[in-house]
């Protein structure tokens, strides 16, 4: 059944998307923006996640989200009024949602009354009742709410002799106002599955209808394609309810799937047969006009296939000039690639969206940036090789060469910009994380979010989830206080987090701020030493101390909740955070709030390092882990009883790692000329490591060394040198832990 | 003639050859010829030089960079316990799959493709464990005796546990 397992892996992804947009719409809604466009995407969404929750068999969640839905087009067609209830109960209710679809995902089972009262405050909205906004209301309401709601349903008879109109239903109100439809299909909206049997049908509840199929274009039996679209329909509807808008509303899945016309007639009602066809058929006169337009591309005006070919060629020729160009000013204007959108200059024109992007496996996305990776390597050697002799002599070969490093430069962005996300996908989870933490410390809390377009690799983001979630908890648990203290000190009763992002550089910063009580640094102080962190007579400046919350194992909150406060979250920050070579900040002002800053590197293929020597070959060491490197001969170095060395740095004594004795290597190098680099491994640990030489910084693209072979402690990966060499990536952490090993054995 | 261990898809047929021969990439190392099946080769390279691994055994010669891919390449001579190969510009990479994975293994020289019939195979002779570990089978050319290298065998173990 892997074929039934992929379409639900699709819809789940999809499912998580429409969710986001979900929590993204009515967040705009309850910021006062009652566009109906966002009331259409709402009710979309919905629908969207119950249909396919239909085809799946998800019970539960098509009857949650098919009550959801009848209220959200209660609402859209002004019978429900959009009160601040309502949209909060509308928020609780996504969130409900992504339990009922990740239930589905999982496959575990939600307790059976699960969502039942914002259910029945659906039905009660549904009903005309007011909202009872705590969700109070008896879990009434069952299965029978699916038949209530298509209680007016008229099915409509179809006669297949094609020469008569269709039955004509019920004589029309008085009253009433007489729309003409002309709908032609296009061949889209057969392959999208729609059938327009059902258009007919919703459009039937609007009124009386009489469908008059058009099939002059049927060809004959020879000329069929069984899957060519010859027919179209005029549809004549009698109704007293009917408005431009709600007919329109009918064929909104099919959207430009087909080509609608919609008529009001002011006359009085008439037989129906004398129809007259050209006029009916705007959209096939379009066709025509269309296809008229392009055949004038062929000069000779005959639909021979090979003449067009002639003027195709003659713009070909036109174009090199300017590509050249381009190619050439493009990569310069593109240096920062992942920028910063600001704006919403996408929102409103989400269906166009939808065919602007297409779903690609990420698998494909990293064969091509490693590609690339590889292509900026043969660059950066070719540019190398050329030294002034050939400068001098072959001028054409080095400005190709430079116009290649440009490309090639501006090719990597590009790339780089196909793994890039916006961060909204992130944030976007944190409103409800607040709301919980809200309702459960009992506090009030707003969460406000600046550049959630600001766009990051792929997997940065999907690393920033679990940090950001801590500090999130960690502001509304720690720093927001609770409402009475707040306005005792004559601070809005209402606290706010912040999250913003923005890029600064190669880097983007992630800044998550309260306007809570800031760090009680004498109480963090305290804490650390009882547990040992800091020595009893060791001095540190605020901000050191304000940094120790990520020590591990700390935690200065007197009761263990569930929220937070268990010692375990904010080292996990800065581990995640070092992880993917970002570094953590926090600043707190006391009274007044504290702000932590992750800073996090653009891409993950890409890592600064140092490049050292040890024993002949080259390896490099993360930038971000590197405290500074110190020549041999000018260390402090100690001596232990085990033969081992300390270096003592700054009144710390750290442990000392020789890489070419640790890697079973000989260094040929004399002790004095070899270096230190002094790393700071997780939660703050240092370890100094010897090698043989410093031979720079650089930038480099992370390979897998278990792709072909398998881990090897103490080594975090390999990666190509300009030369084309392998150079092995220091794993610092795990050198400090295998030390620690190899000492106590 | 006993049935052979499928293994390495010794007992695949390979395109071009039919279904009882197998076609071989014949190496030497100190004279003996040694040979894989040929599906399993992806190119040959002159030997360039690799970056050593630490922690690694001293059949583990360290890593190459083919087209941006890290491949390790293993000395075959010191894999067979005879100590390590020096090599010099005229020794030869052999680089193959081994299931998902692409390794390199360092020899003497490539001398030919051989198609041998598979009803030719003998088992290994019990007797040296390095023996009946690193052959799959041995084959019969033109009189000369063929070891048929058993790759997962050569990849297997390679890390030194501390």
């Amino acid at each position: 059944m892997s074929d039934l397992d992929e379409f639900k892996a699709t819809y789940f992804d999809e499912c998580s998307e429409l969710l986001l947009e979900l929590e993204e719409q009515f967040l705009a809604i309850q910021d006062g923006d009652r566009d109906a466009d966002r009331l259409n995407a709402v009710f979309r969404a919905i629908h969207s996640i119950k249909g396919g929750g239909g085809a799946f068999g998800f019970d539960a969640l098509v009857r949650f989200a098919h009550s959801f839905e009848t209220l959200l087009d209660y609402v859209r067609d002004g019978r429900v009024e959009l009160t601040e209830e309502v949209v909060v109960l509308c928020i609780r209710s996504v969130d409900l949602v992504a339990d009922f679809v990740n239930a589905a995902r999982t496959g575990d089972a939600l307790p059976s009354d699960y969502g039942a009262a914002e259910k029945a405050s659906f039905d009660a909205l549904a009903r005309g009742e007011a909202a009872e906004s705590g969700g109070g209301a008896a879990a009434g309401g069952g299965d029978d709410d699916i038949d209530e709601f298509d209680i007016d349903f008229t099915p409509v008879a179809v006669n297949l002799d094609v020469n008569a109109p269709l039955s004509s239903v019920a004589p029309s109100a008085d009253g009433a106002s007489r729309w003409r439809i002309g709908f032609t299909p296009y061949p889209t909206l057969y392959e999208r599955a729609n059938d327009p049997l059902l258009l007919f049908r919703e459009l039937s509840l609007l009124g009386s209808l009489t469908v008059t199929p058009k099939i002059e274009n049927l060809p004959d039996l020879s000329g069929f394609d069984p899957f060519g679209v010859y027919c179209s329909w005029t549809i004549d509807l009698v109704s007293d309810r009917a408005s431009e808008e709600a007919i329109r509303e009918v064929f909104e899945f099919v959207d430009g799937d087909c080509a609608i016309s919609i008529e009001k007639l002011v006359d009085a009602p008439a037989p129906v047969l004398d129809v007259e066809p050209s006029s009916e058929m705007p959209s096939f006169a379009d066709l025509a006009e269309e296809a008229k337009a392009e055949r004038k591309f062929a000069p000779t005006g005959e639909p021979d296939d090979l003449e067009p070919a002639a003027p195709m060629l003659s713009l070909v020729e036109a174009l090199p000039p300017a590509s050249a160009e381009d190619t050439v000013s493009t990569p310069m204007l593109q240096s920062a690639p992942l920028r910063d959108n600001g704006s919403d200059d996408n929102a409103g024109n989400g269906k166009a969206m939808g065919m602007q992007s297409i779903r690609v496996d990420l698998d494909k996305v990293d064969r091509v940036v490693n590609m690339v990776g590889e292509l900026v390597i043969t660059q950066s050697m070719l540019t190398q090789q050329m030294d002034d002799a050939i400068r001098d002599r072959y001028q054409e070969l080095v400005r190709g060469i430079e116009v290649l490093a440009q490309t090639t430069r501006g090719l990597q962005d590009a790339v780089m910009a196909i793994r890039a996300q916006p961060v909204k996908s992130v944030f976007s989870r944190m409103p409800r994380l607040v709301r919980e933490l809200a309702a459960k410390t009992g506090k009030k809390i707003k969460l406000e979010t600046i550049g959630e377009n600001t766009e990051i690799d792929k997997t940065v983001i999907e690393q920033l989830s679990d940090p950001l979630t801590h500090m999130v908890r960690n502001s509304a648990d720690h720093g927001i206080e609770a409402s009475d203290k707040r306005i005792a000190r004559g601070k809005p009763e209402i606290g706010t987090i912040r999250l913003s992002a923005e890029q600064a550089g190669g880097n983007i910063l992630i800044i998550v701020e309260d306007d809570g009580q800031g760090i009680n640094r004498e109480r963090v102080l305290e804490i650390a030493r009882e547990r040992g962190v800091v020595g009893p007579d060791q001095q540190l400046t605020d901000e050191q101390i304000d940094n120790l919350i990520f020590a591990p194992g700390f935690s200065t909150a007197s009761e263990v909740s569930d929220i937070s406060g268990r010692g375990v979250g904010m080292d996990v920050v800065l581990s995640n955070i070092k992880k993917i070579g970002g570094s953590v900040h926090v600043r707190s002002w006391a009274g007044k709030g504290t702000r932590m800053t992750l800073r996090l590197p653009l891409t993950l293929a890409v890592l600064d390092v140092m490049l050292v020597r040890v024993a002949g070959s080259p390896y490099v060491i993360p930038l971000s882990s590197i405290v500074e490197t110190i020549q041999n001969s000018r260390a402090d170095f100690g001596h232990m009883p085990s033969g081992g060395k300390v270096l003592q740095v700054r009144g710390e004594y750290v442990q000392v790692v020789d890489l070419a004795r640790r890697f079973e290597l000989v260094s040929e190098q004399a002790d004095a000329d070899r270096f230190v680099v002094l790393c700071e491994a997780e939660g703050n640990s240092k370890i100094a490591l010897v090698v043989d030489d410093i031979i720079g910084q650089q930038q480099v693209v992370i390979k897998s060394l278990e792709e072909n072979f398998e881990r090897i402690d103490g080594i975090a990966g390999g990666t190509i040198l300009g030369d084309g060499n392998v150079a092995l990536i220091v794993d610092v952490q795990s050198l400090r832990s295998g030390n620690a090993h190899q000492n106590a054995a | 003639m006993e049935a052979l261990d499928i293994r390495d898809g010794y007992g695949e047929s390979t395109a071009g050859a039919s279904q009882n021969t197998l076609q071989l990439i014949a190496f030497s190392i100190d004279e003996q010829i040694y040979g894989v099946e040929i599906t399993t080769v992806r190119e040959i390279r002159a030997w360039n030089g690799a970056t050593p691994l630490p922690n690694t055994r001293e059949y583990v010669r360290g890593v190459i960079n083919l087209r941006g891919t890290i491949v390790p390449i293993f000395d075959l001579r010191a894999r067979f316990g005879d100590g390590q190969t020096q090599p010099t510009k005229n020794h030869v990479v052999v680089v193959m799959s081994v299931g998902e994975k692409w390794i390199g293994i360092l020899v003497d020289a490539v001398s030919d493709i051989l198609t041998v019939s598979r009803d030719d195979i003998h088992t290994v002779p019990e007797g040296n464990s390095i023996d009946t570990e690193l052959l799959n089978g041995i084959v019969t050319h033109e009189s000369r005796m063929v070891g048929l290298i058993d790759l997962h065998a050569v990849v297997a173990g390679a890390k030194v546990d501390a």
